[in-house]
């Protein structure tokens, strides 16, 4: 090594001859804290996949297949930016995979257990108008009168705001009700499918609040089948 | 240039801080590790003298660049140690050249680790280890071949090579206990024949 001597002089002249300055503390700091906000963000949507993929896979109110999908891709992801943070090294692989994993499993169970799931669902559904495209609701959900869900198809309209349907058991329904809100293309017309919320108000009588076109890909799987 | 006496006094911490302020005092943190980091770009990748003292050139820069990110929990050595490590890493790959250790004698320390849990043939083993040490070592994974260069040509601890190569203590020990097995099997194969 001849030359080996004179790499610090060599730098320092460098240095001092491109004036190469350092690189400001803020932008450390930024980046460092931006990869934990990002690793918060994709571990709480990791969480809240898992436990509205529990809510649909155990209570089968929802379809859970967009959550599940939600739910991996989000720790993958929390997964990835974890391991670029300055100390992740220190850590096996397979233990920070299998924490998250875990970690993800029983947070988001718990979220299910204490109702969160569900109530996190309603508000989704009450805030973004296609939610409910995204994440359909099962049909024996839409088959239940006495929970308030009602669904089939529009066979007779006795006035605006008085109509009856067959349900997709081949039961036959009066729906009635005062400032009903119709959502989306919901068409009250003869032969159209849609779905009710409301309540039950005798044997074959449904009081609605709310009419819902019946538009899933899935429900109409369902339905056939 | 800053006296080197007042630098010699000064810990790698204290320098660090100066040269926030005063480029000189980085000056002295490259003497200090000038040499050292040279003779371990020479090692790890056999390359020639121009193309480390470029290595080590560009690893001064970087780290000087990067002194506000410099990590205060681990020794100052290990972090520029793994700047290096990177750097040398990165020039065998655009230059297309495949990590090749290279070292000049061998190491009583590395050979003694590698017999201390044979029973039989010790002398015979010892002998053939302190001949043919480079010829094997050659022959071992990159991997084992970096780790058994801190280890036992840098002299680093568990906790600094774990630093230095971002992997954790106990993949640097697994390493360390592959590596010798493989330089086991290839002195086992060499002398079946």
């Amino acid at each position: 090594m001849k030359k080996k001597t004179s790499i610090s002089d060599k730098t320092l002249k460098l240095i001092e001859q491109k004036q190469i300055k350092l690189i400001p503390k803020w932008e450390f700091v930024a980046r460092n804290w931006g990869l934990w906000l990002a690793f918060g963000i994709s571990l709480m949507a990791g969480i809240l996949g898992t436990g509205l993929s529990w809510f649909g896979l155990i209570d089968k109110i929802i379809t859970p297949y967009w959550w599940i999908l939600v739910a991996i891709i989000f720790l993958i992801l929390a997964y990835f930016i974890f391991e670029k943070t300055k100390k992740a090294y220190r850590r096996p692989q397979w233990q920070v995979a299998l924490m998250l994993m875990v970690g993800g499993l029983v947070i988001g169970v718990g979220l299910f257990k204490i109702g969160w799931a569900n109530r996190i669902d309603k508000n989704l559904e009450k805030n973004f108008p296609y939610y409910r495209q995204i994440v359909p609701m099962k049909l024996e959900v839409w088959n239940n009168p006495g929970e308030g869900y009602l669904s089939g198809v529009i066979v007779k309209i006795n006035g605006a705001n008085n109509w009856e349907i067959e349900d997709f058991d081949g039961k036959r329904w009066t729906i009635f009700g005062d400032n009903i809100l119709i959502r989306g293309r919901a068409l009250i017309e003869i032969g159209q499918e849609i779905k009710i919320i409301g309540e039950l108000r005798g044997n074959s009588s449904f009081e609605a609040e709310e009419i819902r076109p019946w538009s899933g890909i899935n429900q109409t799987n369902l339905k056939e089948n | 240039m800053i006296d080197s006496k007042i630098c010699q006094d000064l810990s790698d911490n204290e320098l660090v801080a100066l040269s926030h302020e005063d480029s000189r005092y980085f000056y002295c943190l490259m003497k200090r590790y000038e040499e050292k980091l040279a003779n371990y770009v020479h090692r790890l990748t056999y390359l020639p003298d121009d193309d480390v003292a470029d290595v080590v050139q560009n690893s001064f820069i970087q780290a000087y660049s990067h002194l506000n990110d410099c990590d205060c929990d681990l020794k100052f050595s290990s972090w520029l140690y793994r700047i290096v490590h990177n750097q040398a890493i990165n020039f065998l790959k655009k230059s297309k050249r495949s990590l090749k250790i290279n070292i000049d004698d061998s190491d009583d320390e590395f050979v003694e680790w590698l017999v201390s849990d044979e029973n039989i043939e010790k002398e015979t083993i010892r002998k053939y280890f302190n001949e043919n040490v480079r010829a094997i070592l050659e022959k071992l994974k990159p991997d084992y071949q970096e780790v058994l260069l801190l280890k036992f040509f840098e002299e680093k601890d568990y906790q600094e090579i774990s630093d230095i190569l971002q992997k954790p203590m106990g993949t640097v020990a697994t390493l360390l206990s592959r590596a010798k097995i493989q330089f086991k099997e290839i002195y086992e194969k060499e002398n079946k024949y």
